[in-house]
């Protein structure tokens, strides 16, 4: 029963993070009906600044959130302003075959700069976990859970409660109309595309300290989003929360009832059969 | 006489080894023929058929590791192995096929993704078959009496010409592929699935098929890698970036052309080579580069556009 309790407490808390990666992606995929495969590659990049200003200037991770995200944020507005509008009209094929290539440009890119080596961080708060009711919580992880949380409701408040966020849902729902209605559809994609961007480069943050990290992490990192968002239905964001953390617990219960080496696979297993019998997702609205 | 052209080109190819025995260029050609294999074998699927497909990998891989385990314990003489190898490929696919091609589009895509993660994490875990991350080493090449001399597996001759042979095929394979029933069927599903199905195309048979051709293919490719560079293991093999070369040398060549995989290969090769020595990933850096200025510029891709210009200088 505890390790039963054990599980299902780390399961949450990572699946907490994989939901922000989730809904960063869910969010760009309803307005612009993309799907970002450099989405890994934006975690990627948030971890490796975490790991920089760490390093470099001694920057607590959780403390460096407020550097990165804006400046992911930015870069998101200028890869959509520069990269990716000009592609956005054509095939949706071809936007997945060109986020494939943005996606192998930035990986190894990063690659060249920093080298393949596996990284982590020694935070001096993080050699003793928690004991809350006899179950051991890593503080930075759980730091990371409530931090999670807050942005991940704050966006959720931006979305439901400002103009800016009724827009992007708006578009969402129906660039056609959205746009006979006033709302300029291209400002909002670039909006929305920083946004993701920027909900990955903080989830990336807030990961560094509990995982390794190395160039090509996004590639393993994606795959997961994409279970997160076919479980939650894709464009659904309350979805992708259910879905981010029902992966985290899934994961941690393959880990420990199942075997360590196999517990990624189980994921991806749940991942084809909810595609072959809910398409739309386990929690999502039937959306064409 | 324009029929003539590819029998002149597949001669010029065989005469390649005559004139040129610097090992190295060897290399080269044999590099960019493994990789047209490849190209060609996505095309028929991701071009063709129109099913983007990020998880070819997988069926390299099977057909390498069938090669190599056929020889290695069985003894099996490789090249029937590396036929074996494309089979393996072609009846991994068959299962693979009827569960994503349930999906369409871009979720197909990620479904054969997250397969090809299986079949890596599978290879990688199961290590009485596979010997897991240590991966599998060929250490020597059996003699084969070839008209009364021995072949020299030393040399890069006989990789060239067998290789040669099976790209030669598949570009046969293709062309013929195009004039076919199937390859009108796949043109109707590539234009308008619905209305494909609604005029009595078995659609899911269809891209099964073509699946497993091109399945095939990418595992006797697997096959002769493991023979020619004689050693695997799972993160070579099965990896997500093998996927992605695959489809940038069929994007990057031309989808939908018989020649477009060549180009691409020429390129990609070529690219691979000028960065080995300096260092390693710069070519993966182009690949991504390439990729997206294809798209974006000309989405046919090299030999589509330069189809294009003949007919219009026509």
């Amino acid at each position: 029963m505890e390790t039963f309790i054990q599980s299902l407490v780390s399961g949450v808390l990572t699946g907490s993070l994989y939901a922000m990666i989730g809904v960063g992606l869910t969010v760009i995929f309803g307005v612009m009906r993309i799907i970002n495969l450099a989405h890994g590659e934006m975690v990627m990049l948030g971890m490796f600044g975490a790991y920089w200003s760490y390093t470099l200037w001694k920057f607590d991770p959780f403390v460096s959130l407020v550097l990165w995200v804006p400046l992911l944020f930015l870069a998101g507005m200028l890869i959509y302003r520069f990269l990716l509008r000009p592609i956005i009209t054509g095939d949706e094929l071809n936007g997945l075959l060109y986020t494939a290539g943005l996606s192998l440009l930035i990986a190894n890119l990063a690659l060249l700069l920093w080298t393949g080596d596996y990284r982590t961080l020694n935070l001096p708060y993080a050699l003793e976990p928690m004991r809350p009711f006899g179950i051991s919580v890593p503080v930075p992880l759980a730091i990371a859970f409530v931090l999670a949380a807050a942005i991940t409701g704050a966006l959720y408040l931006f979305l439901s409660r400002t103009d800016l966020g009724r827009a992007i849902r708006a578009t969402s729902q129906n660039p056609e109309a959205a746009a006979l209605m006033g709302i300029n559809v291209t400002r909002i994609a670039m909006i929305t595309f920083g946004l993701g961007t920027a909900l990955a480069g903080a989830a990336g943050v807030l990961l560094m300290p509990s995982l390794y990290l190395y160039p090509t992490v996004g590639e393993i990192l994606i795959v997961k989003c994409f279970v997160i968002v076919v479980l939650g239905g894709l464009g659904s964001i309350p979805g992708a929360i259910a879905g981010g953390i029902l992966l985290g617990v899934v994961e941690s219960f393959g880990a420990v009832y199942v075997s360590v080496a196999y517990k990624d696979t189980i994921g991806f297993v749940i991942f084809l059969l909810v595609l072959l019998f809910r398409p739309q997702g386990i929690f999502g609205a039937a959306r064409a | 006489m324009r029929r003539l052209i590819p029998l002149v080109a597949a001669l010029a190819l065989f005469a390649i080894p005559l004139g040129v025995s610097n090992q190295f260029l060897l290399h080269l050609c044999i590099s960019v023929l493994m990789w047209t294999v490849l190209g060609v074998a996505w095309n028929l699927l991701g071009g063709y058929a129109g099913q983007v497909s990020f998880g070819h990998a997988s069926f390299f891989g099977v057909g390498a590791y069938t090669t190599m385990i056929l020889y290695l314990s069985f003894g099996l003489a490789p090249w029937y192995g590396m036929a074996l190898g494309g089979v393996m490929g072609a009846l991994l696919s068959l299962p693979i096929g009827l569960i994503c091609f349930r999906l369409r589009g871009p979720y197909f895509s990620l479904s054969t993704l997250a397969v090809a993660e299986i079949v890596r994490l599978v290879a990688l875990n199961w290590e009485s078959l596979t010997a897991g991350p240590m991966g599998l080493l060929i250490t020597t090449l059996p003699e084969v009496p070839f008209f009364g001399s021995a072949v020299n597996w030393e040399r890069k001759e006989p990789f060239f010409y067998i290789i040669a042979l099976v790209a030669i095929l598949a570009m046969l394979g293709t062309w013929a592929f195009t004039r076919s029933r199937l390859g009108s069927e796949l043109v109707a599903i590539r234009e308008d699935e619905d209305a494909a199905e609604s005029i009595g195309i078995n659609t899911v048979r269809a891209k099964v098929l073509t699946l497993a051709a091109s399945a095939f293919f990418a595992g006797v490719g697997g096959g002769f890698y493991s023979l020619y560079y004689r050693y695997i293991d799972p993160d070579a093999v099965f990896a997500i970036s093998l996927s992605m070369e695959m489809v940038f040398l069929a994007v990057v060549g031309g989808l939908r052309t018989v020649i477009g995989p060549v180009i691409g290969a020429v390129f990609l090769a070529t690219i691979a080579e000028l960065f080995r020595d300096r260092f390693t990933v710069g070519h993966l850096i182009f690949y991504g580069l390439f990729m997206m200025i294809v798209i974006r510029y000309m989405p046919e891709g090299i030999w589509g556009r330069a189809l294009r210009l003949l007919r219009l200088s026509r």
